[in-house]
Order: C-alpha cells, then sequence, then structure tokens
C-alpha cells in the first residue's frame, strides 16, 4: 500500500507598496517521521538573487531563513515535494492504558528530548487552557477508557459536530471561539482537540502537512483546490507512542498523509512568516497539488 | 495609633514606644538591639526634623522629589502613569544582619545561575530525573529553542533579585526569585536620592551605606560581557506603555546606557546595529527588561510587534550579549522552590542558607497526595504563574477559605491536571513602621534585595533593596497599586560614609554620545508641534481681540477676523461648521480635542512625545509638557496662561538644552514649521488684494509691529509688510531667517556621504534659502508664498527620510566599514 506524492506548494505574496529588507521563515521541507520517506525537496523564491536561505533549525520542523535585502512588491516562494508513505492505520488494542495512566506517565515522563511527552502537555500561546472545551472534551475522556479509542472518539465527535467554513475564522482565531460557533477548518479544529486532551492530561501536538484529496469517481482531480492541512498528534503512552488523528475527516493519520511539521501549535509550524519594513498592505495567495503518482 | 498631632510634639524614644505599644511584639521596630534601637530614634530625629517638626510633612517632599525625578509607574491597562505611594519611614538593617542577608542572596543567584547553564545546556539535572521535565515545560518562559546556545558574555544571569519576608521571629525566608530582568533597582535608587535630599543628615548620622558603588560595579559587569574595550550598551525596553518604564528610562540614564526600543535596531550579519543619525552603529550588548518571548519575532513569537527580527541568531552567533540569558524566566516558576533544597545540595554541596517558602508540587504523586491531604493548611496556587482552570484567574487561595465550590473545582482539575499546582506553607510576616495618613501604622513588609556581577563576574548586593508595605498580611497578593507603599532601605554601615564619591577614575567627556534616529525623530516632532501651538495660539489672540474691537457678533466681524477664522479652520484648528460665531469659533481653536489643531490636541501630542522621549528632556520641560490644560477661567486668562507656557518652553529650550545635534533637532523641527506657518500667513494677509486691517493683523500675528514702526513712519504699505515678515534676515520671525537656520543646522549634522557631495536634504535646504535670498517683496504674492511653503515641506520630508525610522529605509553610511 505504499503511495507516493508529487507536491507543489506555491505562496504567492503581494504588497501595495514597495517594501524592503523582508525576513522570513520557511517551514515548508517534511521531517524525517516514520512510515514516510522523502525522496526531494526543493525550495525557490522569486526575486531570485535575493535569497539566504539555509536550514536552521531541525528537530520537529525544518526551518529556513530567509532574506530579500532588495526592496520588491512581491515574493513568490514555491517547493516542489516528492515522498514516499507507507503507513497503516492504527487500531485500539485491548491492552491500551487508560486516559488516566497514560496522564501519570506523560506528566512523570523522563523524557526531555524533541517527542517528550512534556513538551506537549501544557497550553501554549494559540492554545490556551478553555473550560468550556475541557467540560466537553471529558464527556469523552473518561479516566478509565482506552486511550486511543476515546482519542478517536474524541476526533470522531469534532467530525460530526462541527461545520467546515473556511469563511468564519482566522490564523489567530483562539480554539475557544472555534469551539463557541462550532465551525472553522482544519487548524481549528486541530486546535480545539488538542485543547480538550491536553485539559485531560493528554500530551497533543499539531501537525501541518499535506493530504490527498481523493477525486469523485468520475471527476477529474482538481488542480490548487488543495491547502496545507492540519491535524493532531496524541500521546497514547510509551508503548503506543505518537498516533495521529485527522478531526476534519474523522480518521486516523495514515497513508493520504503527509507530514511536514509537528509544533505545539500552529504558531510554532506556521509554513511562512516573518516581518518586513515597508507601508501599506499585504496579501497572502497559497495553491497546493497534491498528486499521488 | 501614635497620632501625627503627637508626633510633632514627642520626642523619637517617646514616638517608638507608643507606636510598640500597640504593634505587635513581632515588629522589626519594637523587636529590635540596642544599637537598632538607637538606629531607629536617630532616623526619626532627622526625618522629623526635615519635615519642620512633622513626618508628614516629610513625607510631602519626599514624595515631591519623586515626582522631579520623574518617578512614576503604570497599571495594566491604564493611560495615565500614577504617583508612586512611598512611606518616609525607612527599614533599617544591622550590617551583621545584612551580611548574612546578602550570602544567602548570592548563594541564590550563584545556584540560579548553575540551574540556568543545566537547562538551557547538557540538561544533566533532567535527565536524572532531578527536575522532571514537566516541571520545567510547563513554564511558559521555557524556550526549548534557546537550548544549546552558550551566552556569549559566560553567564546566564548577570542581575539578579530575591522578594524575602520576615516571619515575626525574625527570621528570613526566599518568597520569590526574580532571574529574568529584576526591576526595582531604579525605585530603590530612587527612594534614596528623593530621602536623601529631604533629611540631609540621616546619611552620615547612621553612616548608610551608599548605593552608587552597586551601580557603578552592575555597569561594570554589563561591560565586562562584551567583547571589545569601551562597548556600547543599551537598555532595551518594551516601550513607554510598560509598566516600569519611567524606572527603565531613569536607569539608563543614571547609568549612561542607551535607551533603545526594538525598532531602533537592526541586523546584519549576525551584528545588532543602532539606528543613529550617523547611520548604523554597533550595539555590544543589551540589557533586555521584555518579556523575552517578545524579543524577536523570527525566533521566537512571531507575534512580536516591539522585538528585533534576528537578534537570538546574532546572540547565538556570538554577536550580541543580551543580558539575562533570553529564557532565564523560567527559574520564576513558583515550582522551583520545590525543588531548591534538594538543587542546593546537589549542585552547590550545601544546603540554602535562606528557606524558601515550603512548597510541594502536585506533578509528583506523593507530593500530590501530601497537597490533598493537608489543604486546609496550604495555600493552593499555580505551579507556572499561569492560569490552571481550577483556580479563579490569578488567585491563589488557603484551602480553608475554599468555598465548597471552589474546592470541588479545584479536586475535579486536580484530578485531571495535577501538574498545573501547587502547596505552600502559610507565611507570615513580622510588621515595620509605616507613616499612613495622619499616623504611623504598623504593616507587613517584603524586602527586594538586587544583586549583580561586577567587572570579575563575581556578584555584588546591593546595600539597601527596596521595602513593599502592604494593608494586609498576605502580601504575596500585594503589588503596587492595591494600597500598598514603597520604603527605603538602609543598612547601618560601620565606617564613615563620604558625602561624595571619589570622581578621579571618572573620565571627562564632551561628545555627547550616539543619537538614535528615533530620538532624533521625536524631538524634531516635538519642536514642530510646539510652534504650531503657538501659531494656532497666536491666531485665536489676534482673532479674538479683533472681535472684541468690533462688538458686534458676526454681522459686525471685520472681514480680517472671518479671514483668521477661515484660516484657523484651514489649519485644521477647528472643524467647520457654518454659522459658527467667531468667538465660538476661537474658543473651539483653543480647546476641541476633536480638531487635529486645536491648542488642546496639539499639547496632547506634545505631550505624548515627552513622555517617549523623556529620558532627553530635563525635568522642567518635562513638568511645563505634562500641566493639565487650562479648562476654566476666563477666555483671555487661559489664553494668558497657555501663552505663558509656551514662551517658557521656547525658553528652555533656547537657553537651557545644549547645543547637540538633539537640540538641532528639536530646532530644526521649530524652523521648519514656523516657515510653513509664515508661507501661509503672509499668502493670506499680504496677497496683492489685501486690506490695511489684513496688514495690521499680520504684523500682529508676526509679533511685527513695533519693528514696523521703528522703520516706516509712513504707515502701512504692503511691500514693506512682506519684507519685514518674509524677506528680512535679521527678524527671527521671518521666513528668510527660517530657512537660513535650517542650512546652518544641516551643516552642522554628521554627512553619510564621504565623497563631499551634499545630501537631498541638504540640498533643497539650499534651494530653499537661495531662493529666500533673491525674491524680492513685489514677487512674495500668495502663489510664489504656496511654492514656498512646498519647499519646506520637501526639506521636512527630506530629513525624515535621511534621519528618521519612518522611511522603513536601513541605511548603511557608503564607503565606511560599520562601526
Amino acid at each position: 500500500m505504499t503511495q507516493t506524492y508529487n507536491i507543489r506548494h506555491r505562496s504567492w505574496c503581494l504588497y501595495e507598496k514597495l517594501v524592503s529588507f523582508a525576513r522570513c521563515n520557511v517551514r515548508l521541507c517534511p521531517i524525517d517521521w516514520p512510515d514516510q520517506n522523502l525522496r526531494h525537496f526543493d525550495l525557490s523564491v522569486q526575486p531570485a538573487g535575493s535569497i539566504a536561505s539555509k536550514p536552521v533549525r531541525m528537530g520537529l520542523v525544518n526551518l529556513s531563513r530567509l532574506v530579500v535585502d532588495d526592496a520588491t512588491t512581491w515574493l513568490d516562494v514555491t517547493s516542489n515535494t516528492q515522498i514516499v508513505v507507507d503507513r497503516p492505520i492504527p487500531v485500539s488494542r485491548p491492552d491500551d492504558r487508560t486516559i488516566a495512566a497514560v496522564a501519570k506517565a506523560a506528566r512523570e515522563s523522563r523524557d526531555i528530548g524533541d517527542l517528550s511527552p512534556a513538551n506537549f502537555l501544557y497550553p501554549s500561546a494559540q492554545i490556551p487552557a478553555d473550560a468550556g472545551i475541557a467540560a466537553w472534551a471529558a464527556e469523552t475522556l473518561a479516566p478509565d477508557r482506552g486511550a486511543v479509542d476515546a482519542i478517536r472518539d474524541l476526533s470522531s465527535r469534532i467530525w460530526a459536530e462541527f461545520r467546515y467554513d473556511g469563511s468564519v475564522t482566522r490564523a489567530d482565531t483562539l480554539p475557544s471561539q472555534a469551539f463557541a460557533m462550532r465551525a472553522g477548518v482544519c487548524q481549528d479544529f486541530a486546535q480545539v482537540m488538542i485543547c480538550g486532551l491536553r485539559s485531560a492530561g493528554l500530551p497533543a501536538a499539531y501537525v501541518s502537512g499535506y493530504i490527498r484529496t481523493v477525486p469523485e469517481d468520475g471527476e477529474a482531480r482538481l488542480m490548487g483546490s488543495d491547502a496545507m492541512h492540519g491535524w493532531v498528534l496524541a500521546w497514547c503512552g510509551e508503548a503506543r507512542g505518537w498516533i495521529g488523528f485527522d478531526p476534519t475527516n474523522g480518521i486516523f493519520m495514515a497513508e493520504d498523509h503527509v507530514l511536514v511539521a509537528v509544533g505545539r501549535d500552529f504558531l510554532d509550524i506556521a509554513p511562512l512568516d516573518g516581518i518586513f519594513t515597508g507601508a501599506g498592505t499585504q496579501s497572502v495567495s497559497v495553491e497546493v497539488d497534491v498528486i499521488p503518482v | 495609633m501614635a497620632d501625627l498631632a503627637d508626633v510633632q510634639i514627642i520626642a523619637s524614644p517617646l514616638l517608638r514606644e507608643t507606636y510598640c505599644a500597640e504593634a505587635g511584639s513581632g515588629d522589626v521596630l519594637c523587636a529590635s538591639s540596642d544599637v537598632l534601637r538607637h538606629a531607629w530614634d536617630a532616623a526619626f530625629d532627622e526625618l522629623i526634623s526635615a519635615g519642620d517638626g512633622d513626618l508628614g510633612q516629610t513625607r510631602d517632599r519626599i514624595q515631591r522629589q519623586i515626582d522631579d525625578i520623574g518617578m512614576s509607574y503604570r497599571m495594566a491597562d491604564e493611560s495615565e502613569e500614577r504617583q508612586w505611594p512611598i512611606s518616609p519611614i525607612p527599614l533599617i538593617l544591622e550590617d551583621a544582619e545584612w551580611q548574612r542577608i546578602s550570602a544567602a542572596v548570592i548563594q541564590r543567584a550563584e545556584l540560579a545561575e548553575l540551574l540556568l547553564a543545566d537547562i538551557y545546556g547538557a540538561q544533566r539535572l533532567i535527565a536524572a530525573g532531578t527536575i522532571p521535565p514537566a516541571a520545567l515545560t510547563g513554564s511558559a518562559h521555557y524556550l526549548r529553542s534557546m537550548v544549546g546556545i552558550a551566552p556569549p558574555g559566560g553567564h546566564f544571569l548577570n542581575v539578579f533579585a530575591c522578594d524575602l519576608g520576615r516571619g515575626p521571629t525574625g527570621d528570613w525566608r526566599v518568597l520569590t526569585d526574580h532571574t529574568r530582568s529584576p526591576a526595582g533597582a531604579g525605585y530603590a535608587l530612587e527612594n534614596r536620592i528623593a530621602a536623601s535630599q529631604v533629611a540631609t543628615g540621616l546619611a552620615s548620622r547612621l553612616n548608610v551605606m551608599r548605593l552608587a558603588p552597586f551601580f557603578s560595579d552592575l555597569r561594570a559587569g554589563l561591560a565586562a560581557a562584551c567583547g571589545r574595550s569601551d562597548p556600547r550598551i543599551a537598555l532595551l525596553t518594551p516601550g513607554r506603555y510598560n509598566q516600569s518604564y519611567a524606572e527603565q528610562a531613569h536607569l539608563a540614564r543614571y547609568l549612561g546606557l542607551l535607551l533603545v526600543e526594538g525598532a531602533d535596531l537592526a541586523v546584519h550579519d549576525n551584528r545588532v546595529y543602532l539606528r543613529t543619525i550617523e547611520g548604523l552603529k554597533r550595539v555590544d550588548a543589551l540589557w533586555q527588561r521584555m518579556d523575552a518571548r517578545l524579543l524577536d519575532p523570527l525566533s521566537l513569537d512571531s507575534r512580536s510587534a516591539i522585538g528585533v527580527p534576528g537578534l537570538i541568531d546574532a546572540f547565538a552567533g556570538g554577536g550580541i550579549a543580551v543580558l539575562n540569558f533570553p529564557g532565564s524566566a523560567v527559574l520564576e516558576s513558583p515550582v522551583f522552590s520545590a525543588f531548591m533544597p534538594k538543587l542546593a545540595q546537589r549542585l552547590l554541596g550545601t544546603p540554602l542558607l535562606m528557606p524558601n517558602i515550603a512548597t510541594w508540587w502536585c506533578g509528583q504523586a506523593r507530593e500530590e497526595a501530601y497537597v490533598r491531604g493537608h489543604l486546609d493548611r496550604l495555600v493552593i496556587a499555580s505551579a507556572f504563574n499561569a492560569n490552571p482552570l481550577g483556580l479563579a484567574p490569578f488567585a491563589e487561595r488557603l484551602g480553608q477559605d475554599m468555598s465548597p465550590e471552589q474546592r470541588a473545582r479545584l479536586e475535579l482539575d486536580l484530578d485531571r491536571r495535577p501538574q498545573d499546582y501547587i502547596g505552600q506553607e502559610v507565611v507570615r510576616l513580622s510588621t515595620m513602621p509605616v507613616l499612613e495618613g495622619q499616623s504611623l501604622q504598623a504593616r507587613p513588609f517584603t524586602l527586594r534585595v538586587f544583586a549583580a556581577r561586577d567587572r570579575q563576574g563575581h556578584w555584588t548586593v546591593m546595600p539597601g533593596g527596596f521595602v513593599r508595605t502592604g494593608p494586609v498580611a498576605d502580601v504575596r497578593a500585594m503589588s503596587i497599586g492595591s494600597g500598598t507603599r514603597s520604603a527605603d532601605v538602609i543598612v547601618l554601615g560601620s565606617v564613615p560614609t563620604p558625602v561624595i564619591s571619589a570622581s578621579s577614575d571618572v573620565a571627562i567627556r564632551r561628545n555627547p554620545g550616539t543619537l538614535p534616529s528615533r530620538v532624533a525623530d521625536n524631538l524634531f516632532w516635538l519642536g514642530r508641534y510646539l510652534e504650531r501651538g503657538e501659531s494656532i495660539l497666536t491666531l485665536v489672540r489676534v482673532g479674538s481681540a479683533g472681535t472684541v474691537e468690533s462688538r458686534a457678533g458676526s454681522a459686525g466681524a471685520s472681514d480680517t477676523t472671518l479671514h483668521i477664522c477661515d484660516h484657523l479652520v484651514a489649519d485644521e484648528a477647528v472643524i467647520d461648521t457654518p454659522d459658527a460665531l467667531p468667538a465660538d469659533i476661537f474658543s473651539r481653536a483653543l480647546s476641541d480635542l476633536s480638531a487635529r489643531a486645536s491648542v488642546a490636541s496639539v499639547m496632547s501630542a506634545c505631550r505624548m512625545i515627552g513622555e517617549g522621549s523623556r529620558e532627553r528632556l530635563s525635568p522642567d520641560f518635562r513638568q511645563l509638557l505634562n500641566m493639565p490644560f487650562p479648562e476654566d477661567g476666563l477666555f483671555q486668562e487661559r489664553h494668558f496662561r497657555l501663552k505663558v507656557r509656551f514662551a517658557a518652553l521656547s525658553g528652555l529650550a533656547a537657553e537651557h538644552m545644549g547645543r547637540t545635534a538633539a537640540w538641532r533637532f528639536h530646532d530644526l523641527g521649530r524652523r521648519i514649521e514656523r516657515g510653513i506657518a509664515l508661507c501661509r500667513l503672509v499668502g493670506d494677509f499680504a496677497s496683492n488684494e489685501a486690506s490695511g486691517e489684513d496688514l495690521l493683523a499680520l504684523l500682529d500675528l508676526c509679533d511685527a509691529q513695533i519693528s514696523y514702526r521703528q522703520r516706516y513712519a509712513t504707515g502701512l504699505a504692503l511691500h514693506p509688510v512682506r519684507d519685514l515678515v518674509g524677506l528680512d534676515p535679521f527678524n527671527p520671525r521671518s521666513i528668510r531667517f527660517q530657512a537660513d537656520t535650517i542650512v546652518a543646522h544641516l551643516e552642522a549634522l554628521p554627512q553619510l556621504r564621504d565623497d563631499g557631495m551634499a545630501e537631498d536634504h541638504q540640498r533643497l535646504a539650499a534651494a530653499l534659502a537661495a531662493r529666500m535670498a533673491m525674491i524680492t517683496a513685489d514677487r512674495l504674492d500668495q502663489e510664489s508664498c504656496v511654492e514656498i511653503e512646498m519647499q519646506f515641506a520637501g526639506v521636512s520630508d527630506a530629513i525624515a527620510q535621511r534621519f528618521f525610522l519612518r522611511g522603513g529605509k536601513v541605511l548603511r553610511a557608503s564607503g565606511m566599514t560599520l562601526a
């Protein structure tokens, strides 16, 4: 069931007036992760000739710094990725640890590495603790339930109870706001779910990546209709480790998913952010094509 | 307690006895030794005589000194700064007790340094299980991306502080550690300076240990962190809306550090530069006073609008020292109190010299069980200064004070996330005498003690600090503002205190130092606005004098009066309304805040700018800027008070400001604004169609009536008037005089080019001055005035583009290596 993808991701920034001294973080190159194998990655930035780009940090995110010193009114950042995914669908097992046991193991873990459960145990800048989400999540996350089972149920509840609507939230919308509307996009669903998991004492991380869009039978796959996707990694105890859940689609992370970066929330791993010197407004448009080959 | 009426007549020992009869036995004054009692009596003597027999007077005088220094603070979400509340009675400590306190604080600083070195280095304590990872990652100030970065200066901490509490039996405890950028050293300095200016005999009579050596050690310690001699060190402030901006500005001035904001700095090739009027200047070290997460929008919180993009990369590359280490605030989490005793043993091999509050972290099973079992006797708080769901926001609660609902809420969250909570023993604080209103009261207090590294990197402790007293026994709930006061701390020295420090080691210098672009920008606009306010005020005066003479409302108002009204509308001093009477227009031009350029609006803009450059302005200047706008009284009186204020401000600028680049920018702003205003006036009131009354008004507006009459006995004529207010090079209020002065200022300011060619702003100014030299009175018509006004505006834009930040363009000096 191996699946190879060619992914093209283009971000196109337009500025109202000349900007200079732009410095950006680019987080587009997939990290090493089990069950996926990066074959090719290239990054091009236009206007050409003004890029200084090399990886500055590895680990759970591949970060490149980009410096544009010459004044410009536009910026085009395009990446091409080829990656092979061979990821089985996880299943819950009778010997899965309970929610309470996972929470205890997480707070007592001695691990301080990149994927330490302790790093994902607490509220983060974009996902503050929220009493409403905590109470709502507690309905599903009973302490004596098997963790994988209960977390999958929470993911399914979001898929069932929330409405997908790209017009009601923004990149900086807080989970509590999306929760109040029971609506949003993948980032909101993932952050609500992370908020709920953490309120029960479970470590949860935000994942950015790509998902294959499955075309309807007989219809051509739509180019450029995809965007960067976000979902959840939940730590399910020492034995099971990190398991991916996609509340936007109510499914596990499996071979439709390409994992790019892992962070405490979206702010840690935004695909593109940065600063520039200048005045006026900017607009950013994004095109993503995920083509199975 | 002892009433002030009594205070005024009784001798100090009696005052003490009266106080102690009512204060508890644990009071620091009443339980003191003979030596201390003697010192307290002496202090009361000095303080009472400093107020001419009235302690309340002493307090008011000290308070005035503090206001003069500009010390104030800001509550979160408040736009106005508040007076710093003080009590004139210091806390007095004996040398021997102080030595014990100092040793304990130094030990704690050394422990904190070792801890940070491990947390942001090899993380051996975590691998060994001494610090559980979850006790670290719960802090929002644990910055994972900083792990592995070695501080360029070699130290993680340069400045450190502890809040201490004294128990009723005289035992001291550490309440809080301050590892980020301890606030308050400036306040301590202030309290001392103000008190010693009022109670002049106190220092020598008690051999009070001086604070100055500590600050010079601190300064030397910052310099030692830099890679070159005579380094450029800046204090990085979050900006003027920060709670302790006044303190930061004062410290920067006292220590001779540049006060900079994030926008003042630029990073190139992993080095940090200050944007100055001379181009980019290398900065060697930053004493940072902001939340470290906001330091760099690229490496840390991308939402930060006050940071320096690329700063952390430069720091990691060794290009800049940033003190304290960004991320050092992780140790401020209360959870660390639970580990400190064990960590002292492990890292220092000795027990803590002074205990901290006994603390149990619920992230550990045994400790959680203990806390749950002793809820009634413990204070429950956030382990990380956060807002866990089981407690009301920013509330720490004594278990026994909780309602059943509160307790149920806490226990529910304790089941889910015990790691968010700590239990702490209840600390009782002893009291000290505080002057509250009219009487001496025994009030609980905490003491903040500061330590800094000196030139050799050794810790040195400020012999003093500041005391906070509160109305309630639980001082941890105290922050300045909620009924608290601050007081000085005096350490009795064993040798007499010299009155003046030996100053032979201070190198004499005349160069005022580098002027940051932002400061030049502020001073320039301060000049422009002050001039604008003055010119609007003059229009109002001349206009309203005219209406009084015509005595007949709108119908009887002369054309010239209506003309002045139109002028005020065009200047945006008044929002135009049809049918408004001239008197109404003049009154609104004075005080209508909804018009952009009314005198009140302009004064408020001046005040804003003045607050943002307070480290460059004299206290007198700021005081004048901050005086309340005269709202009451007769129109003429209010007008006169404003006129005097403007005159005083320009007098201060002309006669008190050093002739530095800073002054030139301030004066450039005034000249450009006056040039523009004059062009408009001459164009309007000395047009080819001008009436005699118009010309008379113009002479009045330009303060030139007397000069004109002395020069021309024949009466009013158009061309002589134009020449006097437009073209006379000797009239300081002529258009030409402004142009000539601008050229002279620009000649004296630094040049970027080294090829001898003039820069844009100089060429434009030269063209303006040449035009003013060549033009004759018959040609100075309305059309020319408009063109000349545009030239002034063009020079203003070119100055902004070249010297200020607003252009957004980061400048490098051509042909120069970056300094």
